[in-house]
């Protein structure tokens, strides 16, 4: 018997303006029975998601099928037309988009994108479209279906938004479901509910999934067989078990290692680290090292006492309430440790970030002491300027936190010299210096952020915020935004410049493995409220409250007898 | 929501008042009224009996809280000029605006958002290539130079429409409308035309940047995922979500089209406010000017505040507080 899906040897291209084509994939093939979960994964720009697009018809203006065939349950679907496609979408092959906040549309109510889609892909109509729509909301375990109906997108959470794309997905029960990245925005603990629900429906009505996903543990939990992709070419096939448990291929075991475990704290990830050691490599760590004061073991650098945060969320006559971000959040910071604040989106954590680096005013009572002294006393400019020196940022969202108009060497020291901390004329030097202690050439000073990938220019924004020579560097999510590979090397990176400077980080993550890999201790954050404070390997390990149990319980684990 | 029209409703008075005493004073400064009315053999006596009759003879600030004081009586004051109430005096010439400008607007919009769309939607075509010259030429030209060309074209090669003044009249709610009659209706399709020309280049401009926007959105291709057919892709997915922006400029260009289309009034000889305004500007009849300005500030806070309205129908994300 044919395979439900069967692509052979699919090539797809992308069209550039000047006539050339890029290969985005080359000779793909994949079958998928009935009722089977497939994962492709890979880094980003593999590809993944332009094989789910093609099989669904929505490849860009631009992108051109090459060679190869995709067949549906018998049926060559490569060169269909829209309306053909559009006959086939939504009632053979459903779809499950990565971002459930941007897959509805905003201006409609939910009620109105459930039932056109059910009208358009199924025989029931009017009323007897809604009575199925909540019927659909109720399987994929929405409480309240009927209230929901009326409400808009931006009135749900993304795993409430995500649960209703998957109703809509399963409503004219297809045959099949791309599912990309359905977890990616997601908190891990709703990812971990959401999962479930997704393979229970494909389970219940022999579905099959395609599940496009970057996340081996998800992988893992899912699914029955796994393709890896790497630059658009498969370089690996197999079943869960043998791909995730012994991987033939050097690529699948270099992905496998940079993935960080949650039970397991590593000196290093097993990546390659090219630092050459150079003179300007040395000098300049001999300039971080000479203004970097050495850390004094067991001295508070920061504390924090009692910060709360209320954000007003009814205008000016906001003393009926407010948002509480932050409620009574008490730590310190020691010298030379890395302290971690960990907890789902909307818990507080870059608000405590925010208040630390003085970018919004905490609520009157808090108390934020830096080196001994209230930072609420430094109003002076003096004091401002050694205060901004001293607590430096690293950003979550390495494309955005550069100036695109500046040289990675002009962004790497303009706020040094806008400080008069240097001459202009020893800046240079100094950025070329700094690229090297961050495993960057020197001559990538010269270009232009653009030029970098995402991991570089993480790099280049941990090089500026070293070049102030920080006693205490703020990293907000710092690697959330890059593949797991670049992530461990960036990892790696600042493990490496904190034992040679002693530097001191307060690092905020969503994500506990990463946490577990980077920090000394940690505190949990729980809708503005500090739950659980301890040493991170306790923390991590022994959890006592409730809720950081819950946290790492969700994680999906790769928990494969031999694989690690 | 209640709250916020208040609050705006408020705010407008203020604004009222601001716009009322900039207008009072600059015609004080501009010209005087009495040397105008009274004419070049007018006696010193003659003037200042004439100045007495319409209170001119009291200082400035007198005269406009006098004026303030009418208002609150619903007096507008009394034209220099036709020696009648203001106000009877504007809306009677206001149906003759409405009825062009209206039909402009429904024409700019019913031509516009379609051609935009498909514009925007088809980028490489042949006919996007035109509509979007057409813009270029049709924004580019002076509305009275078109003006003067519908007329040469209509009116005096092909003798197919009047050229100029406003045709028969129908009586509706006890106002006089020439959209309702044929005969009339031909002399509101020149000047029409020419007000709608603008307007049917902005909101396909729009209404293509808006569509080239909005079909690159996550919720487009998952639309098309979830297997929705074209019309209603086009006519409810992205038209609800373009529409914002042009319902912004609609009520803008709405409210300047009634107040300031004086150019094409006086080009066709059409008896609306826009001549009324410019005739009394020249006439120094400050009543008649400075009542159609405190009108014309009320209409646009009013025009806005439908448009802040609708905005909040249109997009759920909007709430007023």
């Amino acid at each position: 018997m044919a395979p439900l899906l069967a692509i052979e040897n699919l090539s797809i291209a992308y069209m550039l303006g000047d006539g050339r084509s890029a290969e985005a994939i080359s000779d793909f093939s994949l079958r998928l029975e009935r009722g089977r979960i497939a994962g492709i994964v890979g880094q980003s720009g593999a590809g993944k998601s332009t094989i789910g697009k093609a099989i669904l018809g929505l490849l860009g203006e631009n992108a051109r099928i090459t060679s190869g065939t995709i067949t549906l349950d018998g049926t060559v679907i490569t060169r269909f037309s829209e309306g053909e496609f559009a006959a086939i979408r939504g009632k053979r092959i459903g779809y499950i988009y990565q971002n459930p906040m941007t897959a509805l549309n905003p201006v409609l109510s939910i009620g109105e994108q459930m039932i056109e889609a059910i009208e358009a892909n199924t025989a029931r109509r009017g009323e007897a479209a809604r009575t199925y729509a909540l019927e659909l909301l109720k399987s994929a375990e929405v409480s309240h279906a009927e209230e929901r109906l009326s409400k808009y997108p931006h009135q749900l959470s993304g795993g409430l938004c995500q649960r209703i794309v998957f109703a809509i997905a399963i409503a004219a029960q297809p045959d099949l479901i791309i599912a990309d990245e359905p977890t990616t925005a997601l908190d891990v603990t709703v990812q971990k509910a959401v999962l479930a629900t997704l393979k229970r429906l494909a389970c219940e009505q022999q579905i099959a999934i395609v599940l496009i996903t970057h996340d081996m543990g998800v992988v893992f939990q899912m699914c029955d067989e796994v393709s890896v992709l790497c630059r658009g070419r498969l370089v690996e096939h197999g079943s869960t078990a043998q791909v995730i448990g012994a991987p033939r291929e050097r690529y699948t075991k270099d992905l496998m290692a940079a993935i960080p475990s949650v039970d397991l704290k590593r000196d290093r990830f097993d990546v390659l680290d090219s630092f050459a050691n150079t003179p300007g490599r040395r000098r300049g760590i001999a300039f971080l090292k000479s203004g970097i004061a050495a850390a004094r073991g067991g001295e508070a650098l920061l504390t924090v006492n009692g910060l709360s945060k209320t954000f007003d969320t009814r205008g000016r006559r906001a003393a009926s309430g407010g948002f509480r971000a932050l409620d009574d959040v008490g730590f310190e910071v020691f010298a030379g440790e890395t302290l971690g604040i960990v907890g789902e989106s909307g818990s507080g954590k870059s608000t405590i970030g925010r208040a630390i680096l003085g970018l919004i005013e905490p609520d009157a009572g808090a108390g934020i002491a830096f080196q001994g002294r209230p930072i609420a006393d430094m109003r002076s400019r003096r004091d401002r300027i050694a205060l901004s020196r001293s607590l430096q940022c690293i950003f979550q969202d390495p494309y955005s936190s550069l100036n695109p108009r500046m040289s990675a060497g002009t962004n790497i020291t303009y706020g040094i010299v806008a400080q008069g901390l240097i001459s202009r004329a020893h800046a240079k030097v100094l950025a070329e210096d700094l690229l090297e202690v961050v495993g960057l050439p020197r001559q990538a000073a010269g270009r232009m952020p653009h030029a970098f990938s995402g991991g570089e220019r993480q790099r280049i924004g941990i090089a500026r915020a070293l070049a102030f020579r920080p006693e205490l560097i703020f990293c907000d999510e710092p690697t959330s935004a890059l593949d797991v590979t670049v992530q461990a090397e960036i990892l790696n990176l600042m493990k490496e410049l904190q034992e040679t400077l002693g530097l001191t980080l307060v690092f905020v993550s969503h994500d506990l493995a990463v946490v577990r890999q980077m920090c000394d201790r940690v505190i949990v954050m729980r809708a503005g409220r500090l739950v659980e404070e301890g040493r991170a390997d306790q923390v991590l390990t022994y959890p006592r409250e409730t809720y950081t149990r819950e946290l790492l319980a969700a994680m999906p684990r790769i928990a494969l007898e031999g694989a690690r | 929501m209640t709250n916020f029209i208040l609050r705006r409703l408020g705010q407008s008075l203020i604004l009222l008042i601001i716009m009322s005493v900039i207008v009072f004073a600059g015609m004080y400064v501009i010209s005087d009224p009495v040397a105008v009315m009274a004419g070049e053999d007018a006696t010193d006596a003659d003037r200042e009996a004439l100045a007495r009759s319409f209170g001119l003879d009291q200082p400035l600030p007198i005269q406009y809280l006098t004026f303030l004081g009418n208002i609150a009586r619903g007096d507008f004051g009394t034209s220099f000029v036709y020696g009648r109430p203001v106000l009877p005096l504007i809306l009677e010439r206001l149906p003759a605006t409405l009825e062009v400008v209206l039909l402009a607007v429904v024409v700019g919009l019913l031509v516009g958002i379609p051609l935009g769309i498909y514009s925007g939607l088809n980028r490489r075509k042949v006919p996007t290539k035109i509509i979007s010259l057409g813009t270029t030429v049709g924004y580019s030209i002076p509305n009275f130079w078109q003006a003067l060309l519908f007329i040469l074209i209509f009116a005096v090669w092909l003798r197919v429409l009047p050229a100029s003044g406003r045709g028969p009249t129908t009586e509706l709610f006890g106002i006089g409308w020439s959209i309702l009659n044929a005969e009339g209706f031909r002399y509101v399709i020149l000047p029409a035309a020419n007000l709608s020309v603008a307007l049917i280049c902005m909101q396909t401009r729009l209404a293509r940047s808006g569509t080239q926007e909005v079909m690159y959105q996550d919720y487009m291709m998952f639309a098309r995922a979830k297997g929705i057919a074209r019309p209603r892709l086009i006519g409810r997915h992205l038209l609800r979500n373009i529409l914002i922006p042009i319902v912004t400029i609609t009520g803008l260009e709405l409210g300047t089209l009634i107040a300031f289309s004086t150019v094409t009034e006086t080009v066709f000889s059409w008896p609306g406010i826009g001549k009324l305004l410019l005739d009394s500007i020249y006439r120094s009849d400050r009543p008649v000017v400075v009542a159609y300005m405190i009108l014309i500030t009320l209409m646009f806070v009013l025009i806005n505040l439908v448009a802040d309205i609708l905005y909040a129908v249109l997009d759920p994300r909007i709430r007023y507080a």
